[in-house]
This record gives structure tokens, sequence and C-alpha cells, in this order.
């Protein structure tokens, strides 16, 4: 068991360098224009957002699953990504999208979204989990027709709409804004962190609310900080990448069949394999069309089979 | 010295209430039984007295102190609660359940130590599920199931142990092997509320509290509870009370249908 | 009323290939006829009673008032914003989303729209049997082959053939480039976008006198990727967008060794209309670019 888990855990870290090392290599530029430093400073930044974007949405769908004892939610399904879309259009069609009120917005818009979803979904006996998916479908669907609605209203092409709801790793990094987009990743990072952390509190969740209340667990501070926190972390990346999806869904299942349920052991491994995939995904993007597309369209076409099949098989 | 005391709480998942200034003490070492019909709010009780829902008016004490003043992991190392059965959403281990009753004696970042692993093992020794520490929850059967749950419950070092319908769906034998547990804890000076629709069952402990409809309709040793005339004031038929050949309790049988 | 309606040939100015201009032509050439054939009849209408049309694409708003032809046109969209007096006309919705309800109670006797903006409302509004004009011109020549068509339909031939002339004559006057500077357009940051060989604006940097980076993409708008406008090395950069300055493209990590950054050639604050608007100003953005191009070709 013990040297099958080790086994496990230096496939996914296997995976991860994989993917790293073949997204450094691989580019519409080709392996040898002029230097290759150059490149270097496009594909670097490009594989620093896809580790991070990857970790985070992976670790924070590994949470919520946890907390709403569900595999089918992540931030995603739940709303927050549209949210934090939401915001991020805001801070693009009022001309701020250079400056650090675009993660502000985003995730201010994240908040906002987890929040209209908790109040849609709450119901007398506490929070079920099928109104809590559908309000985040609903919510999701409500926050996308926005942010089309805004780009329309402001003039600006429905591609950047697309891109910002689908995702892309294709950031135009200046100084500025990596310097920002460094500032967003590590307090995400801390998000993860917080939310490790507390892997054990999530593990008494995730049985149920009451047994977890009667095992000394604060279920309502803990539910509302992980959605509080999981939602920053995700609204913080998803203002510099858009919204992606399949990976927060995805990748905490695949890891709690390859560990355990244990949130000690699914929220790195989910950052790790999360990671790994987002960035395999974009390799593929890249490798598949020299002319863009956006991320989520293969994240979806990978995710969806499986969703298929968990909705088959577990739920 | 008091185990639980229920003092004029009021509660009711809605704008009705289902208690109204409800008054119940419980004193250590006992071994009291929660018995009455089906909706007469036997597990909200009990959901109550564990402190997993908080009445609207009125206070529960535990050891004599106010369940609002402690923390919930105060509570959890004064007080265990099984529930009737568990639904499991992901593939944990046995021991792994069993070892979450260690929760409220681990820091924040603290591993289990030896103590809370020896502490475990002897639980599931206790109840005798020791050989599946290794096996998936979901995987066992639903005594088994009702037996690691009872083993996650002593985990947590209890001083009252609160359990509702522990022995519902079970067949006989692990109904009887639940029960022996149960006896053998209250020996050991556990105080124990048993919630349970079987009266027979009922009849085991020390003392019985009979509802109905929110209200308590007797509350005595089980002799003076399970009378033909308060169990059809409780439940609206006249079932047959006679005695128990071995143990001189009473015991319910169905009325001719 | 209905007379003229009947007359009034639909056509369909979209250039894709040779055959599509042949095709063109003859449509073209059928609708002379038509007028020609019904002569005196056609004029004698078409001078009492105005023809009244609704332009639902700001280009061809332009080339209603370039050739005068302004009191036939009763509807605009709110996007129809130059000369600055068509902003007065009763507009009928966004040039994305016309309001067909509003279109039909102005009457129009042609409705002149776009694809593949319009292509829901053209077939709304072929069921209604109201003529419509697409327009679709992909490139210069189809510029000045659609003022001609406009100026037949409305009756304004002369002015039409005469404003063609006057804008060849100043594509004429611009001097010959013999080399061609690389010139890199960005339309859009995020997805990073720039323009491709089906974008009426490769054509306008072609006249210019530069060379599209990205000529050899199919599609129009192609979404880029960063590394390949560093490998492409432009020795001009075009921003035809308003969120990003000089200054910022500077900042951006990977790009200050590109010849366009270095040599500080990187051009933003233009006028867009006069790019992406297939209209009579589409020789100011061609001088324009031009002089930007070559700025040691004049004075």
């Amino acid at each position: 068991m013990r040297s099958k888990a080790r086994l496990n855990w230096i496939g996914i870290v296997l995976l991860l360098i994989l993917s790293v090392v073949l997204s450094i290599l691989t580019g519409p530029g080709g392996f040898s224009f002029r230097q290759f430093n150059q490149i270097l400073l496009f594909r670097l930044p490009r594989v620093l957002v896809g580790i991070i974007a990857g970790g985070v949405l992976a670790v924070v769908g590994g949470a919520f699953q946890g907390l709403l004892r569900n595999p089918l939610v992540d931030p995603w399904t739940l709303g927050v990504a549209s949210g934090a879309a939401l915001g991020a259009t805001f801070a693009l069609v009022s001309g701020t999208g250079s400056s650090i009120l675009l993660p502000i917005f985003a995730f201010s818009g994240a908040i906002l979204a987890i929040g209209v979803v908790y109040v849609l979904s709450r119901s007398r006996g506490g929070l079920t989990v099928i109104r809590l998916v559908l309000a985040g479908v609903i919510v999701s669907f409500f926050f996308s027709s926005l942010v089309m609605l805004v780009m329309v209203i402001a003039h600006r092409s429905l591609g950047e709409a697309v891109y910002l709801m689908m995702g892309s790793l294709g950031v135009v990094f200046t100084r500025k804004s990596l310097g920002l987009f460094i500032l967003s990743a590590s307090f995400a990072l801390a998000g993860c962190i917080w939310l490790v952390i507390h892997s054990r509190e999530l593990d008494i969740i995730s049985l149920n609310e009451e047994t977890a209340l009667s095992l000394g667990v604060e279920v309502q501070r803990m539910t509302k900080m992980v959605f509080l926190i999981g939602s920053v972390a995700v609204g913080l990346i998803v203002a510099w990448t858009g919204a992606i999806s399949f990976i927060g869904l995805v990748v905490p299942h695949l890891v709690r069949m390859l560990f355990s349920p244990k949130h000690s052991q699914v929220l790195p491994g989910s950052f790790i394999l999360g990671a790994g995939v987002l960035l395999f995904a974009d390799v593929l993007v890249r490798v598949l069309t020299p002319a863009g597309l956006p991320l989520s369209v293969v994240t979806a076409l990978i995710g969806v089979p499986f969703f298929v099949y968990l909705l088959r098989t577990k739920v | 010295m008091k185990a639980i005391t229920a003092e004029k709480i009021s509660f009711g998942y809605t704008q009705a209430l289902i208690f109204e200034e409800f008054f119940l003490a419980i004193e250590s070492g006992e071994f009291l039984g929660i018995i009455g019909p089906n909706g007469s709010g036997k597990s909200t009780l009990l959901r109550l007295l564990a402190g997993v829902r908080k009445p609207q008016r009125g206070v529960v004490k535990v050891m004599e102190k106010e369940l609002n003043q402690l923390s919930r992991r105060e509570i959890a190392r004064t007080i265990a609660f099984v529930p009737q059965e568990s639904f499991f959403a992901f593939e944990w281990t046995v021991q792994e359940v069993v070892m979450m009753g260690r929760n409220p004696y681990l820091k924040l970042l603290e591993r289990p130590g030896a103590e809370d692993l020896k502490k475990a093992a002897e639980a599931m020794r206790l109840t005798g599920v020791q050989m599946l520490a290794g096996q998936n929850i979901n995987s066992i059967s639903a005594g088994e199931k009702q037996r690691v749950l009872l083993a996650r419950a002593l985990a947590q070092e209890p001083e009252i142990l609160l359990l509702d319908e522990a022995t519902a769906h079970l067949d006989l034998v692990h109904q009887v092997t639940i029960l022996q547990i149960l006896k053998t804890l209250n020996n050991q000076g556990k105080t124990i509320v048993l919630v349970s629709h079987d009266l027979n069952e009922a009849a085991f402990c020390s003392r019985l509290l009979l509802l109905a409809k929110g209200k308590p309709v007797a509350c005595d040793v089980p002799e003076k509870v399970l009378t033909p005339d308060l169990i059809h004031a409780a439940y609206g038929l006249e079932p047959v009370v006679t005695k128990h050949p071995f143990t001189g309790r009473p015991q319910v049988l169905l009325p001719p249908v | 009323m209905r007379q003229v309606r009947c007359e009034i040939i639909i056509v369909e100015n979209s250039f894709r290939g040779v055959s599509l201009r042949v095709f063109f032509h003859c449509i073209l050439l059928l609708f002379l006829l038509t007028v020609v054939s019904c002569g005196s009849r056609k004029r004698s209408l078409t001078t009492e009673k105005k023809l009244r049309c609704v332009s639902l694409v700001p280009s061809i708003t332009e080339i209603i008032y370039a050739i005068g032809a302004e009191e036939m046109l009763s509807g605009t969209t709110n996007q129809c914003d130059f000369p600055l007096r068509a902003r007065e006309k009763i507009k009928v919705g966004d040039f994305q989303s016309p309001d067909i309800e509003r279109i039909l109670a102005l009457k129009p006797d042609i409705v002149f729209t776009t694809v593949p903006m319009h292509r829901q409302l053209i077939e709304r509004l072929r069921e209604l049997r109201i003529p419509v004009y697409v327009s679709h011109p992909q490139d210069i020549e189809g510029v000045f082959a659609e003022i001609e068509s406009v100026g037949v339909i409305l009756g304004r031939t002369e002015e039409a053939r005469r404003l063609v002339s006057d804008l060849r004559r100043r594509l004429d006057s611009l001097p010959t480039f013999s080399d061609k500077p690389k010139v890199y357009v960005e339309i859009s940051v995020a997805p990073l976008m720039s323009v491709g060989k089906g974008a009426f604006i490769n054509d306008i940097i072609h006249r210019a006198g530069g060379q599209n980076v990205f000529e050899d993409f199919n599609t129009p708008y192609p979404v880029v990727d960063p590394e390949l406008v560093a490998k492409a090395n432009p020795d001009v950069i075009l921003l035809l967008h308003p969120l990003v300055s000089e200054g910022e493209i500077k900042q951006r990590i990977g790009w200050s060794s590109i010849k366009a950054v270095c040599s500080g050639r990187v051009y933003s604050g233009l006028d867009e209309d006069l790019f992406f608007r297939p209209g009579p100003r589409v020789v100011d953005g061609i001088v324009l670019l031009a002089r930007l191009l070559h700025p040691d070709k004049f004075h």
C-alpha cells in the first residue's frame, strides 16, 4: 500500500516535470528563433501561470468537494469562476485592467458569486448540496451572460469575453503586470496553504455536518472560511487566465482515487496534478492550433467524459 | 452530579415549535432511553442535548456548564454522538474514520501520536472492529458500520454517549452486541442516552422517557413507563405488555392484527 | 413606390476571388440595364418621390454622405458617427444589434447591411420583401466598387464616380515604396489578436507600403501567441485598440528586443475608424499609415 502511494506521488511529480519541459520546448515560435533566452522570456511566465492556475483551481476544487461532500462541485460549477470573470470584465471595461484593481475586482466578483449561491441554496436544514449545485449553475449562467452583456455595452469584442470565460495562459505580461500576478499568486497560494493546514477539519466535514459538529469542528465558521478563501484564491487566478473549466473538478477526484480521501494528501496532490494537467492541456492547445484556442475547449474535452463517468458511477 | 440538563428549552425547525419550555435532567452514570412514536421529537431532543442543534430559548447544561459557554472541542471531549446511519461520500478506511474521534484532542497541524493510535485501537477492540481497520468503510456491513461509528465515539473518550437509533436495521446478533457494549460502558460509569423505537430494547435502560409530540408522557423506570395505558396515550394503540422470563423487565408484544 | 421596389435588385457585394467578382459585375450590369431600360420613369420616380434608405453600416453611412445622398437616409445606427451630422439621424439601435421594428417603422425602400453581423436580420428583411444591400468589401477595390453601387442605387451615379476617381488619384499620388517594413497590428490584448489575410486592414498595410507579419493567417482576426510577434520581429507596431500605450509595449516582457520597440516605431492613439471602416476615409488611413511607414518619402 505504502509503496504504491509513493509510486503514485512520483508519478504525478514526473507528469508535472514532463509538462513543464514540454511547455518550455513547444510553442508556435519553434525551438530556435534567435536565442533561446528570448523564448524563455515568453515561456517561463506562461509555465508559471500554468502551474499556479492549475494548482490553485484543483486545490480549491478539492476543498469545495470535501466541504460539500460531493465530487461534482468545483469553482466552476459553483459559479465562482464566472463571478471572477465578471469582476475582471468590469476592471477591463473601466480601463483599470492593468492595475491592481483587476485582481481585486475579480476576487470581489468571486465572493459575490459564492455569496449569492450560498444565500440561494440555504434552506432551513442548512446547506443542501443539490440546491447548492443548482444555484451554482444558475449563478454561473447569469454571470456569464453579464460578462457578454457588459462587453457588448462597452463595445468590446466578444472574443475578449469568450477568452475570459474559457481561459487561456497567453497572458501578455509587462514588468508591472508580472509583479501584480506574482502578488496575486502569493495570496492565492497562501489561501491554498490555509486549506491544507485545515485538512483534518475538511476530512471531518466531508462526513456530514452533524458528525463534524459532534467531533468538535466549528462547521459554520469553517464553511464560510473555506468558501471565502477558496473564492478569493480562484478570483485572483481567474483575473489573469480567465475561467478554466474541469481542472478543479476532475483533478481532486483522480487524486482521491490514487491516494486516499485525506485532504492532507488530496490537496497537495491536487496542486501537483492540477498544475501538470493544465500545462499539458496548454501544450496540446499550442501544438494543435497555431491561431489560438481557449484552454477550456481542451480541458472540457478531457473533463466531460470523466464527468459523465462520475455521474454514472459515483452519484 | 447532573450529566445533562435541559432547562426550559424551546425549539422548532420552522416557526412551529416542537418543544416548548421542555425540561429534562439526566444524572451522571444513568442509562436513559428515549422512546416515542415517529415524529415525537426523540431524535431532535438528542441533537439538542448533543449541542448539534441549538434551542431557540432556554439552555442545555453539560456537567453543569452551559453548552453555549463551551467550545465545540470542549463539548466533543465530553459528549459523543452516534448518528443513526452515515453516508460516506469518500472512500475512508475504518481506521481513518475511528481516528477522527481523536480530533477534539488534536491541535491545528498536530499529527495523531502514539497515545491517539492506542485510544483508537482500544475503541476498535472494545467494539470488535479491529479486524476491519484497513477496510473501506463503504464495503462493510451495516452492523459493522454501526460498531465503527460507536468506536469513533469511544475514541472521543466521552463522559456521555448519545445514540440515535443505534441498533435500527441491525439483526438480532448485532443488536445484542451493541447493547452489551453499552451496558459495559454504563457499568464503567459512562452516562448513556439511547433513542430507540424498539420498546423491548428500551426496557434494558435504567430509566425511560416517553415522548409524544414534543411533550413528556412519562419519565420513570421501565416498569412504570411501559404500561398499556401510557403506551396507549403515546401511540394510540393498546399492545400486550408482559414480563421477560429471565430479567423480569416489561416486554411489549404487538396487539393482534 | 411599388414599382421602384420591384426594380431595385438586391445587390450582394461580396468578393471571394475572381469568379465572385465577375458574378458581381454581371449583377451590376444587369442592374444598370434595368435602370437604363426603365429610363425616364425610374429617374422621375427617384427625383419626385425620394428613396428612403436605412444604413446599418457605419462605412455605408459615410459613403452616403460623401456622395451627397444624405436626404434619402432616414435611419442609421448608434455607431454611425461620421460625419458629425450623421449622429442626428434617427437611430435604429446598435450596429451589432439593430432593432428590426424600428427599421420597419421607417418604411425603407432599401436597407444597407453587412455580413456576418446582420445575417439573420437580412433573412427576415428578405422575407418581408424589403430590398437589402449586403456590404462585404474585402479590399480597397471592393470599397470603390461599393461606392459606385451605392451611387447607382441612390441615383447619385455621377457623384459616386467622381468620388472614386478622386480617391484613386490620391492613392496614385503616393510615392512608390521599394522597401516594405514589416508591420504588426494589434487589435486586442487579452487575448492577443492581430489581423490576417482576410482582414480589410491587410490591404491597407499593403497599399501603404508595408507587409503584415501575419498575412499567412487565413483567419481575418487571429489570436496570436506573443512569442510569434517576437519571432516575426516587426519594424513597426500599430496599436489599434485603446487599452495599451506605447510605453506599456516597452514594458512587456520579451518585447524590448523587437525592432519596432528598439527604434521607437510603436504607434497608438490613431483614429481606428480610418483602418476598420471600409468607407471613403480608408484612403486617409492608407496615407496616414504610409507616412508612418515611410517618413522619409514625405516632407
